[in-house]
């Protein structure tokens, strides 16, 4: 068993956690949290594959930089989302 | 045979599942966010072993730090 065998078999397992959590969980927020923790196991199979040999591919680690500034972009859309939900509702509690 | 180096790719992957685990089953939004920044961290360091120096640093300073930032502002504002 080597190093990057490891990290994939836990990439996998956090990909399968994320995408349990998509589809069980209810609360908005929470599921954000998931969608996070899939993309992270993704990243994480990418980066232990490009370890394998003499010396690391750069290329999967500029796709896995790239993903990360996409993945914080999407959580903010998703969080103004959340909050402009949340700020409508109580409007229609109001009145 | 599992040698001595392996055990802490071991120990952090196994960590970084179960704080991910946890911060699904977590009844509270605040300890679930403290928790995604955690798994966060443990993972910039599972990076830096397999010797991804860069994305380590963009990971503790966007994935755990920014996003923590933005999760812990947003749940301000539901509470609100």
């Amino acid at each position: 068993m080597t190093q990057a065998l490891a990290y994939s078999v836990f990439g996998i397992i956090l990909f399968g956690i994320g995408l349990f959590g998509v589809l069980a969980i209810a609360h908005v927020v929470k599921k954000i949290l998931a969608i996070n923790i899939c993309g992270v196991g993704v990243f994480m199979v990418f980066i232990a594959n490009a370890s394998t040999g003499a010396s690391p591919d750069f290329v999967p680690h500029a796709m896995v930089l790239t993903g990360i500034v996409v993945a914080v972009a999407g959580t903010a859309l998703a969080l103004s989302l959340v909050c402009r939900i949340n700020a409508l509702e109580k409007q229609k509690d109001d009145v | 045979m599992i040698g001595g180096e392996l055990i802490i790719d071991l120990l952090l992957g196994c960590g970084a599942v179960m704080t991910a685990v946890l911060c699904l089953t977590a009844k509270d939004l605040f300890q679930a966010i403290l928790l995604f920044i955690s798994m966060g961290l443990l993972v910039t360091l599972a990076w830096v072993r397999l010797g991804a120096w860069d994305v380590a640093i963009a990971e503790a300073a966007i994935g755990a730090g920014l996003t923590g930032a933005l999760l812990i502002a947003t749940r301000r504002q539901l509470n609100q």
